[in-house]
């Protein structure tokens, strides 16, 4: 049995501090959850009884050509739009600087005629380079894994069924390597997409885009093979085509988005944490003990199927398995109780890693879907950074000590403090990170380390108060107009709950990877495969149901609604980690 | 060519960093530039025709007080675009009227007036009631008052010609703006004056805009959009192996 709390207070009273929760370390730790964007939108497509059908697919025998894909919900019709080129191997990089890809595509709104599909044949393969039409809300490109793509088409057309062992290590084939929206180079602005029903909330269009592309990467294997194999040819098996995902490689360009977007990543941590508190507040029953237990090992099985090749993950990964071994153990031994999840995250928070005490948050959250699953309405943010120029600059100072400690008080003075600048390159604008003093580019550095500057400017507001102390945001602004940005970012901040990502991101151990884990955590992302500290592999979808799946009365709602962490068919979830 | 506002906002604050204005100012200005654009008020026309105007102004981002008491403020311009420190002088003017309830606020000797429009929507949509008025021209005499509506981001606007030239008829390049925390400001036009409509833009027209310009971009002459990407420029930094490696190792 599951009762609700038995009063707001109860569960509001267990949220954790911001000082915990925005440590970036911890951040970095970060697992998606049922509210994730991937797995919100395998749920509303299957509550909407969204549609998608093929309208075209027009690919000669080595699978390049044009595809579209009609996807109608009960508001609206789009099209995803599908441009797959033959690419010498030599011109493939995962990198932004890319100019040519295996396969882009886009995702419009409304009907693509002729003339449309024309323009968009014209342009979306150009991405950057090319001016893209204001009806497109999403644009990517994707690169194959060349590996796998062979191996599926070899199999299936010689009339078997390729090793699922491939898609251990890379679950997908196709990764993509960018996938745009917001305005970018001429596409629809998100303002528009505010007044949309169906994908009003941030990434839910980015995340369709790719869903249908997953579906896409199936069938163009298929249909290669088919032109292989002839008669011999077999299509690829359900819960195999079901393990398949969406590849996704990102860099350091993730990575200001969620320092320029302060809100939207205070709102998605509130939203989490408010469903990890109302999870932790239920009572639990023997039922809700044993599918805790039974998330556990799933988990354990997903980790055993996690082949990556980053040091530092694979230690990561094998002490979560370690550490999972002993939550199932204490989850068996301790009482039944009222309190069994707080006693559960009291005992995490003391003996278990980061990584491993997010992971059980994670679970907890997937235990109470009729509890947290409202919440998902609410990750989406009015981003307004306002002044208030009258306020009080005693008030000021109060709100930098309370909430802006972890930056003011911080030493921004010696060398390791300082030691990374961020800059864009002229080369596609791409985000990057330079040693000071020692490259170029210094006096071009980005804006992106509020820490010092919130520093900078309570050292001005002393300074100030002793000179007028009852003067004004705005008298301290007239003092020093270079501080208009950070100001009102500080006073509207303090207005959010759990405020700035903490950490001084010039810091020689700052990890710019934690910020691109958290971002893809909250996209839905698994399988983090981290290349160095500033470029990742992950994957979207894998696990997620199939087309052929919404279109089948008799599927189960679970599998529209289940699918984290996904283990691969026949796996033995015994078998130790790798 | 069509582009999308957020690439107008994103390609605009980084020209005007560029061009040496602060980050919290380049936002401001690129804000004020897109807000105009979008609603069709025509803002690239406006910043393209005094860009050397706009870049001279970059460093000025202090606005120079002449007076100011508790309910009023009077700003030199110092012939310095409304971009430059526009943003502070109606934050000054914004604390007295949150304080006092009403502030009046005369920006003097300023350029680029109608890109103050930008700033005063976002000051309506904080919850002040807003009314600005500008003198176009002198020969005829045209002026222009805009006003908001505490909440609002879209304004009522009103460019008439007045057929009467008083006799006190100094030059007027400045914005008088008023500022009411609890009362409506919003403009009407005397009726038993002898003047000439030449332009209204009510919520409606203005919405319409917005809602086109969403909907199919907005349209932008390639040469001011060169000019902008150029100025924009200047805030990359070269490439080189050595900052190749800046982004994380090669494949």
């Amino acid at each position: 049995m599951t009762t609700s709390p038995t009063s707001s207070l109860d569960w509001a009273v267990s949220l954790r501090s911001p000082a915990i929760v925005m440590d970036l370390e911890r951040l970095g730790a970060y697992s998606p959850t049922r509210l994730s964007f991937a797995r919100r939108l395998t749920r509303l497509m299957h509550d909407q009884a969204w549609r998608i059908h093929r309208d075209q697919f027009e690919l000669d025998d080595n699978g390049y050509g044009a595809a579209v894909y009609r996807l109608q919900t009960p508001a609206g019709r789009y099209h995803v739009v599908i441009f797959a080129q033959h690419l010498d191997d030599a011109r493939r990089t995962d990198r932004v600087i890319a100019d040519s890809w295996d396969l882009t595509f886009g995702l419009v709104e409304g009907e693509v005629d002729g003339l449309l599909l024309e323009a968009l044949a014209a342009n979306v393969p150009l991405q950057e380079a090319g001016r893209q039409h204001p009806r497109l809300l999403v644009i990517s490109r994707a690169n194959k894994s060349l590996r796998n793509f062979e191996a599926f088409v070899s199999a299936l057309a010689a009339g078997h069924q390729p090793d699922v062992s491939y898609l251990k290590e890379a679950g997908y084939l196709y990764r993509t390597t960018a996938v745009y929206g917001n305005g970018k180079f001429g596409i629809a602005d998100y303002d528009r997409l505010k007044g949309n029903p169906d994908f009003y909330q941030p990434f839910l269009a980015q995340m369709a885009a790719v869903y249908v592309l997953r579906e896409f990467s199936v069938e163009q294997v298929e249909h290669i093979a088919s032109a292989r194999g002839l008669d011999k040819t077999v299509p690829l098996a359900a819960d195999i085509r079901r393990y398949l995902g969406i590849g996704n490689s990102t860099g350091l360009g993730m990575a200001p988005f969620l320092i320029n977007h302060p809100q939207l990543i205070s709102q998605w941590v509130w939203v989490r944490e408010r469903a990890l508190a109302l999870a932790s507040a239920q009572q639990p029953d023997e039922g809700d003990r044993e599918r805790m237990l039974a998330l556990c090992r799933r988990v354990t099985a997903y980790l055993n199927d996690t082949c990556v090749e980053d040091e530092r993950q694979i230690l990561r990964n094998a002490e979560v398995h370690e550490e999972l071994t002993q939550v199932t153990a204490w989850l068996e031994l301790v009482p039944l109780d009222d309190a069994l999840w707080r006693q559960l995250l009291d005992w995490a928070h003391v003996q278990l890693s980061f990584e491993s005490q997010e992971l059980i948050n994670t679970l907890l959250i997937e235990l109470y879907p009729e509890q947290v699953d409202a919440l998902n309405d609410e990750m989406g943010a009015d981003e307004n950074l306002d002044l208030i120029p009258d306020m009080p600059l005693i008030q000021l100072k109060q709100i930098l000590e309370t909430h802006f400690d972890w930056a003011i008080y911080a030493d921004y003075e010696c060398d390791d403090a300082r030691y990374w600048f961020w800059y864009q390159s002229v080369e596609k604008e791409e985000p990057r990170l330079g040693v000071r003093g020692e490259e170029l580019g210094e006096e071009k550095e980005l804006a992106l380390a509020i820490g010092p500057t919130a520093q900078s400017v309570y050292r001005e507001l002393i300074s100030a108060l002793e000179k007028q102390p009852r003067g004004r945001t705005i008298d301290l602004l007239m003092e020093f107009p270079e501080y208009m940005a950070a100001i009102r970012r500080i006073q509207t901040m303090a207005t959010t709950f759990y405020g700035e990502i903490r950490a001084n991101l010039w810091h020689r151990d700052m990890k710019p990877m934690h910020l691109l884990r958290a971002k893809l955590s909250f996209l839905g992302a698994h399988r983090f495969d981290p290349r160095g500290d500033r470029w990742v592999r992950v994957t979207f979808f894998q696990g997620a149901p199939l087309l052929s799946d919404y279109e089948n009365d008799s599927t189960s709602r679970s599998l529209f609604d289940d699918w984290s962490f996904p283990v691969a068919p026949n796996s033995d979830p015994t078998a130790l980690v790798q | 060519m069509k582009i999308s506002l957020n690439e107008l906002q994103s390609v605009c604050r980084k020209a005007f960093l560029g061009m040496g204005f602060t980050a919290g100012h380049a936002d401001d200005a690129a804000a004020m530039v897109g807000w105009m654009q979008s609603y069709g008020l025509d803002g690239l026309k406006a910043l393209s025709d005094g860009l050397e105007c706009v870049v001279d102004s970059a460093a000025s981002a202090r606005p120079d007080v002449v007076y100011q008491d508790a309910d009023i403020a009077v700003i030199d311009g110092l012939q310095k675009s409304v971009l430059s420190s526009g943003n502070l002088a109606l934050e000054l003017a914004f604390a007295k009227a949150r304080i006092r309830g009403l502030a009046v606020i005369k920006i003097r000797r300023c350029r680029q007036r109608q890109l103050i429009m930008g700033y005063l929507a976002r000051l309506s949509s904080r919850g002040m009631n807003v009314t600005a008025f500008w003198r176009h021209s002198q020969m005829p005499i045209t002026e222009q008052v805009v006003g908001f509506r505490a909440g609002s981001a879209v304004p009522s606007i009103r460019v008439y010609e007045l057929s009467e030239i008083p006799e006190d008829d100094v030059p007027n390049d400045g914005i008088t703006i008023v500022m009411a925390n609890h009362v409506d400001l919003l403009p009407t036009v005397r009726s038993e004056d002898e003047y000439r409509l030449l332009a209204r833009h009510d919520e409606s027209d203005l919405l319409a805009a917005r809602h086109e310009a969403l909907e199919h971009g907005l349209t932008v002459e390639p040469e001011v959009w060169q000019q902008l990407k150029g100025f924009a420029a200047s805030t990359l930094v070269e490439a080189s192996a050595q900052s190749r490696s800046g982004a994380g190792p090669a494949e």
